[in-house]
């Protein structure tokens, strides 16, 4: 990523020599000064989306850009994030705790990034649409976070491709009553995951990735420049392959673990054991536009993450315990009179 | 033999307690519904979000099976004979619970 220091002359306007930063809407590199607007396609783009092969048997030839960037580092979540052109923030757009200047950022090389194509305003309004939506919210929330602002940001992520050659055994139970039974069971299958997302950063949770990144088209992906991340910040990429493949491998997992269970389509299938032979691994080290909210409940930072592709918004919400002990109170007085009545008419 | 009103105010504790152990399975019942409209199907934010679900389940089903022993009392005004009448249904229930358990 050290091209964001050496193509710094890419955000220059042609015309008037003015400030360029990416704007979402125009798809271009926008001019702050003319207003005009310079297309960053090439003839390259479709190769962006290439992947490239991992073997863990082999050791790591993928080695970090010792070149250390300006970055700056966060002091209250740790994270380091670059600014390129006129982004230049003195808060953190993962946490807004402060920013100080960091000359320690050494990372990895990132292959391509899908761009902004939502502007901070719609996803502003993406966020607050969200939070008013949500059930049994406490009544001031959509106040609280309508005074707060969307930070745009490149994410780093992993897309993993994989084949599993999968061994399993496991339980299942069969009959009710007296005639239930527990049995073992076992098999094979072939799980195949392709284009796997995975958050590269510890700051992005997958649960974050799994509300607001519902569709990823590799197609969308861009080689990476300077030019895109104009007027946003950017998180590098900081993890070895196999670091990635570690971080992530709760979630691919719980993912195996669920096909079993659907492989083996039986009710009550529990003691999952399984053994999986891993080949033909790729990867591709990319950053995703995503737009953050930050806003504190009572004292508990909170986010809401709207994706800068589309707009998907998910995040972290406080519940109005008022409001859940009155829907509480509803269910139970209304399963309280059905189950009153019941057994008020000698039913069963 | 309990005068009238014990069965009455047995049913009003009965609510407040079922009110205070239900608000857990109600901020679950609202995750999974947010999950259910908002994670990516079948992702593993997705089914870490669902999984839990029957806590919803158990606690109707436990508050439904301790009302008909209420209503059954108040109407008989024989508490141990509510509670004899309230075994096959217990039975059933558990069945229910445990094939829920099963497909949570």
């Amino acid at each position: 990523m050290e091209t964001t220091i050496g193509d710094q002359s890419e955000l220059q306007c042609p015309n008037c020599a003015g400030q360029c930063s990416y704007s979402p809407v125009h798809g271009g590199l926008e001019c702050a000064s003319c207003g005009d607007v310079h297309d960053l396609k090439t003839d390259d783009d479709h190769k962006a989306a290439a992947e490239f092969g991992f073997d863990p048997a082999l050791s790591e030839d993928d080695l970090p850009d010792l070149n250390k960037t300006s970055a700056h580092h966060c002091n209250t979540c740790g994270g380091d994030v670059l600014f390129t052109g006129s982004a230049l923030s003195e808060r953190c757009p993962y946490c807004d705790g402060a920013m100080v200047l960091s000359t320690q950022d050494a990372g990895y090389h990132t292959t391509a990034l899908i761009p902004f194509e939502m502007d901070a305003l719609l996803a502003q309004h993406q966020a607050q649409r969200w939070v008013k939506r949500r059930i049994a919210k406490p009544n001031d929330l959509a106040g609280i976070v309508a005074k707060g602002r969307v930070a745009g940001l490149y994410a780093p992520f992993w897309t993993f491709d994989s084949k599993e050659a999968v061994e399993y055994w496991a339980k299942y139970t069969t009959g009710s009553g007296n005639n239930r039974r527990t049995r073992p069971t076992k098999g094979r299958m072939n799980i195949s995951f392709d284009d796997l997302l995975m958050p590269a950063s510890p700051h992005i949770t997958p649960l974050i990735r799994d509300g607001i990144l519902h569709d990823f088209n590799p197609s969308a992906l861009r080689p990476y420049r300077a030019g895109y991340l104009a007027g946003f910040a950017a998180e590098r990429h900081h993890q070895s392959v196999v670091t990635g493949l570690k971080a992530n491998a709760d979630d691919k997992r719980l993912l195996i673990r669920n096909r079993i269970k659907r492989h083996i389509d039986k009710s009550g299938v529990r003691d999952i054991r399984y053994r999986t032979d891993t080949s033909g691994i790729h990867y591709r080290r990319i950053l995703l536009p995503v737009w953050i909210l930050h806003y504190e409940y009572k004292g508990e930072p909170m986010k809401v993450v709207v994706s800068g592709i589309d707009g998907r918004t998910y995040g972290e919400r406080p519940f109005s315990m008022a409001k859940i002990a009155l829907y509480s109170g509803l269910l139970s007085a209304a399963t309280i009179g059905i189950g009153l009545a019941w057994g008020a008419g000698g039913l069963l | 033999m309990p005068s009238d009103v014990s069965p009455f105010l047995a049913t009003i504790v009965f609510f407040v307690g079922a009110t205070f152990v239900g608000m857990a399975p109600v901020v679950k019942l609202i995750k999974v519904y947010e999950a259910h409209h908002e994670l990516k199907r079948g992702s593993a934010g997705w089914i870490r979000t669902i999984a839990g679900w029957s806590m919803i389940a158990f606690w109707l089903m436990t508050t439904w099976f301790l009302a008909t022993t209420l209503g059954d009392w108040a109407v008989s005004g024989d508490l141990s004979g509510a509670v004899d009448r309230s075994w096959l249904r217990l039975r059933i229930l558990l069945e229910i619970a445990a094939a829920l358990a099963d497909s949570d």
